[in-house]
């Protein structure tokens, strides 16, 4: 629309230049420049925007632990972190799910090696707290809930290699720690399941 | 205009068009854009996403159940029916995991799958499928044949979904092979149920469309 009035003041002004030929095309050149230029920060835009997967969410709480060992082994193991991260484990996983009863690290560090998100509780915390962390892991395949003796914070969320603790089961780090890991690119195992192991879950 | 077109070199013809070439160029960027939008994983094609999410969850749980039942069982050729359901389901959950990482999309998404209805689509409640390894074996037999039949007619319901909602051509073809292989297995379970003297429960509601 500028450029239609634009027209006129160049057409009266175009005695005192020297030709009217080059006067016609730079406006045409400017134009098509204009257009590749947005046209090409919009698909930036949009690239940027949507090819990201929907966002990481606040994950800076997050501690990491990486080159955690894959080997499977029977017996106890002695995990560095509590609850373990990752390490030797039980050639059993722990069927996904919730749980009421504590599970065996063994098995449940094996189920993180195939994507779960593992949700740990103090067993102290009380039913409502309880139900609000029920409603992270229900109909939310790869995700375990099982109450922790002597968890350094009342609730612990654990994937392969990566630990955050939280204070309250409403913090919306929950939320994002679930988005960002459950069969997330942390994941040793892609395509591996998280049933066929052992446990029957109470719910999932 | 014909004038103008006898003397090139004075005057072009879009000089007496100014609108013309911005607002072609505009119809250019217009089909462009479009073009990619639709490429973008997040446009064209969110509710395949859903679909490959929840279908792939959907038959995870048949896999559990198949295969629980299967390590009890000794009737050959039910060993065989589960075997062949369970790795027919096993092999469509990698082929939608294959799409959910080419469309660069993670796996799992951040709702709760079939939008926290599952029992309306066939899912069996955990307590059913613990109950598959505790019942004698000729009870978890029926109990699987009739929850399974349901559990196909969530998935035959979740697959025409998806035929209405324009998916992918690759996304289509599994839709319509998973309608027509679970009808037929149905069929195939409902005269295992009548040889074992028992009957499919009441069939699942049509579900109703655009529900996720």
């Amino acid at each position: 629309m500028a450029k239609q009035e634009e027209r006129p003041v160049v057409r009266e002004s175009r005695g005192l230049r020297k030709t009217a030929t080059t006067q016609q095309t730079a406006p045409d050149r400017r134009w098509l420049w204009l257009a590749l230029g947005v046209g090409a920060l919009v698909l930036l835009a949009l690239a940027l925007l949507f090819t990201r997967g929907g966002g990481g969410g606040d994950l800076s709480g997050v501690a990491e632990y990486p080159n955690q060992v894959r080997d499977h082994v029977n017996g106890l193991v002695t995990y560095e972190q509590t609850p373990p991260v990752g390490g030797p484990h039980n050639a059993a996983w722990q069927n996904c799910g919730i749980y009421d009863q504590p599970i065996a690290s063994e098995n449940a560090v094996h189920s993180l090696e195939h994507g779960a998100v593992w949700i740990t509780y103090d067993p102290e915390l009380s039913p409502e707290d309880l139900e609000t962390l029920r409603n992270h892991a229900r109909a939310r395949p790869f995700t375990l809930l099982s109450p922790f003796e002597n968890l350094p914070a009342p609730i612990v969320l654990s994937a392969w290699g990566v630990q955050l603790t939280v204070e309250e089961p409403d913090d919306p780090r929950i939320a994002d720690f679930i988005r960002a890991y459950r069969q997330g690119p942390q994941t040793p195992e892609p395509g591996a399941i998280c049933t066929g192991g052992i446990g029957e879950p109470v719910e999932s | 205009m014909e004038q103008l077109q006898s003397q090139p070199t004075t005057l072009r013809p879009s000089s007496h068009l100014p609108w013309l070439r911005p607002l072609l160029l505009l119809v250019l960027a217009g089909i462009l854009l479009a073009l990619l939008w639709n490429l973008l994983p997040f446009n064209r094609g969110r509710a395949d996403v859903t679909f490959a999410r929840d279908m792939s969850a959907h038959h995870a749980q048949a896999v559990d159940m198949a295969l629980i039942l299967r390590d009890r069982v000794e009737d050959e050729q039910l060993r065989l029916f589960l075997l062949d359901m369970a790795l027919t389901q096993q092999t469509q959950i990698g082929q939608m995991q294959g799409w959910l990482a080419a469309w660069n999309v993670p796996l799992a998404g951040p709702e709760p799958i079939m939008g926290g209805q599952g029992e309306a689509m066939g899912m069996a409640s955990q307590e059913q499928v613990n109950s598959l390894r505790h019942l004698p074996v000729d009870e978890a037999e029926v109990l699987f044949l009739q929850l399974m039949i349901r559990h196909h007619q969530g998935g035959v319901l979740m697959a025409e979904d998806i035929l209405e909602q324009n998916p992918r051509p690759q996304v289509a073809r599994l839709a319509e092979s998973i309608i027509a292989g679970q009808q037929s297995e149905m069929e195939y379970m409902t005269s295992l149920l009548q040889e074992r003297g028992a009957e499919p429960l009441t069939p699942l509601a049509p579900m109703e469309h655009g529900s996720h």
